[in-house]
């Protein structure tokens, strides 16, 4: 049987079921939660014989230019069933999420790698570090606004013909 | 009479040295012979691939796929296509999911070889068991030059088929390959596994538990050797794989030699699904008509794989733009290596070694 994957409604009926009020919103592909609740909602979520969602595959960061998202895959072995959660971040001088590295011992290094090019802290990491640049790398390479930090570089070539992302809206550069 | 004094002393284990499998540091805190602590310190190989995708075309992402993980470069493509044809929401003709199949599964026997031999060179059974993994890895990169003109970073899958058709002589050579295949893996095995001091050095070393290996997001041969029967191809089935008949092997102890014993074994189940792929090898296309400037619709996919290390899984997001918005590998070595310190602390120097070998690390997957 393949695995069931779970749409951002179910995911978010059953946080919702088994921690009231830890839900934010819920759309096809994800259930996002509340930054105040996510971990107890995470913890819940793990140890429930009907979610057991024991295993987090991949974590990692967006950039929506206002906002970051930092995505949650988590599985289950024996129910075979897969689902996304996000939680979201509006700060992005000062970016903090907490970390669920009490929760899934394994996003321990994807958290670092998520501050290593995000720029995001996960408060509660054991050994939060820059794992892939250098510590005193300027900027934070992910962002979509690494053009502007210092040090920042364009990526890859200019000429590719209709790549370039005119839509994108200006941004502030930092000192 | 004075005890004799002793104070824990920092040891670098790499980053250039045979046994680290690439440019990759572990510091090592040692206590006379034992380790009470190791930090990994990673990043010599970062080329930042993750923010170069996003100036480049779906299709132009493929190579990249290539230099991530360079010891399976099929997997890593089929894996990257996956995704996209999920985002984009693209059908593989039939003959084309078959080649995937068969490509991919040359790639893991290619992929173990280079992991078992490399892996019996660390426990110090010097080069005879390596060159002969070598001498079978060989063939199998002889089939893929035959199929697409490179043997390492072959960039022959593409969104919505493969590259090229099978040419006409690939279907002999490949049969014959595979009637040889087991019994070379027999030979290693019996080379190795009843050697006393093969045993001696992994049997017990490097233990994981399956409760952490299920904690620590853990996933392929690691995971299985914990005693998880966890295979992508058989939970979530992408190309065809429900059609054929595999088992998984699993281990019990969690230590390196299971490990080294269950990516044998996925070695003669990877011949067996090519046997079976073979057989039933459909005639048709071997790939679909995709727009060269792709823009698939707003919305995210996550399509996984199981690649010779574990769960590999691309994480696409699309704006509806030409390249993709965000472009996330999943590198099964990457979160492998989270164990690290727990599979070393209380063992001597040279199994942190033995450690490392039966992680299976590819530095240009874990540094991306």
């Amino acid at each position: 049987m393949p695995t069931r994957w779970w749409t951002g409604q179910e995911m978010a009926e059953a946080a919702e079921r088994l921690v009231p009020g830890s839900v934010a919103k819920s759309t096809d592909a994800a259930c996002y939660l509340h930054v105040e609740k996510m971990l107890e909602a995470m913890e819940a979520l793990r140890v429930d014989p009907e979610t057991d969602f024991l295993h987090l595959t991949n974590t990692c960061g967006v950039d929506f230019w206002d906002h970051f998202e930092v995505v949650y895959h988590v599985q289950s072995f024996d129910k075979n069933q897969f689902g996304t959660l996000k939680v979201e971040c509006w700060e992005r001088d000062d970016a903090v999420l907490p970390s669920v590295t009490g929760v899934w011992y394994g996003a321990w290094m994807q958290e670092c790698e998520t501050y290593d090019l995000f720029g995001i802290k996960f408060e509660g990491h054991p050994n939060l570090h820059r794992i892939l640049l250098w510590e005193g790398f300027p900027g934070w390479p992910l962002r979509k606004d690494f053009l502007s930090m210092p040090g920042g570089l364009q990526p890859g070539l200019n000429e590719f013909a209709g790549t370039a992302r005119r839509d994108a809206p200006p941004v502030v550069v930092v000192e | 009479m004075n005890a004799l004094k002793s104070e824990p002393f920092v040891l670098n284990i790499g980053p250039q040295h045979p046994s680290t499998h690439g440019v990759f540091r572990v510091k090592v805190t040692v206590d006379g012979e034992r380790i009470i602590d190791a930090e990994m310190v990673m990043g010599y190989l970062h080329r930042s691939m993750e923010k170069l995708a996003e100036e480049r075309t779906y299709t132009q992402n493929i190579p990249f796929t290539d230099r991530t993980d360079y010891l399976s470069s099929m997997s890593n493509n089929l894996g990257y296509c996956l995704a996209v044809e999920k985002l984009a929401t693209i059908e593989v003709p039939d003959r084309g999911s078959a080649i995937r199949v068969i490509m991919a599964e040359f790639q893991r026997i290619a992929s173990h070889c280079m992991a078992a031999g490399a892996f019996t060179n660390d426990t110090g059974a010097w080069q005879t068991p390596v060159m002969w993994a070598f001498r079978e890895r060989e063939k199998i990169l002889d089939l893929f030059e035959m199929t697409c003109g490179a043997r390492l970073t072959c960039n022959y899958m593409r969104i919505g088929g493969v590259a090229f058709d099978l040419p006409k002589e690939f279907e002999p050579h490949a049969r014959k390959l595979v009637d040889t295949l087991p019994g070379f893996v027999d030979e290693l095995e019996g080379l190795m596994s009843e050697n006393e001091i093969f045993l001696a050095r992994t049997r017990g070393v490097a233990v994981v538990p399956h409760e952490l290996a299920a904690n620590a997001s853990l996933a392929g041969p690691m995971l299985r050797g914990s005693g998880i029967a966890w295979d992508i191809r058989k939970a979530d089935p992408y190309c065809g794989y429900e059609k054929y008949d595999f088992d998984i092997p699993i281990g019990y102890q969690g230590d390196s030699f299971d490990r080294f014993i269950v990516r044998l074994e996925e070695m003669r189940q990877s011949v067996k699904i090519i046997k079976q792929a073979l057989d039933g090898l459909p005639s048709g296309p071997h790939s679909t008509q995709v727009p060269l400037a792709l823009r698939p619709p707003k919305g995210e996919a996550y399509a996984r794989v199981e690649g010779p290390r574990g769960e590999l899984g691309y994480y696409l997001v699309s704006d509806e733009g030409p390249s993709p918005y965000r472009f996330h590998i999943r590198p099964p070595s990457f979160i492998n290596l989270s164990v690290l310190k727990q599979m070393t602390v209380g063992h001597s120097v040279a199994d942190a070694i033995v450690a490392l070998g039966s992680v299976d690390i590819v530095v240009g997957e874990i540094d991306r």
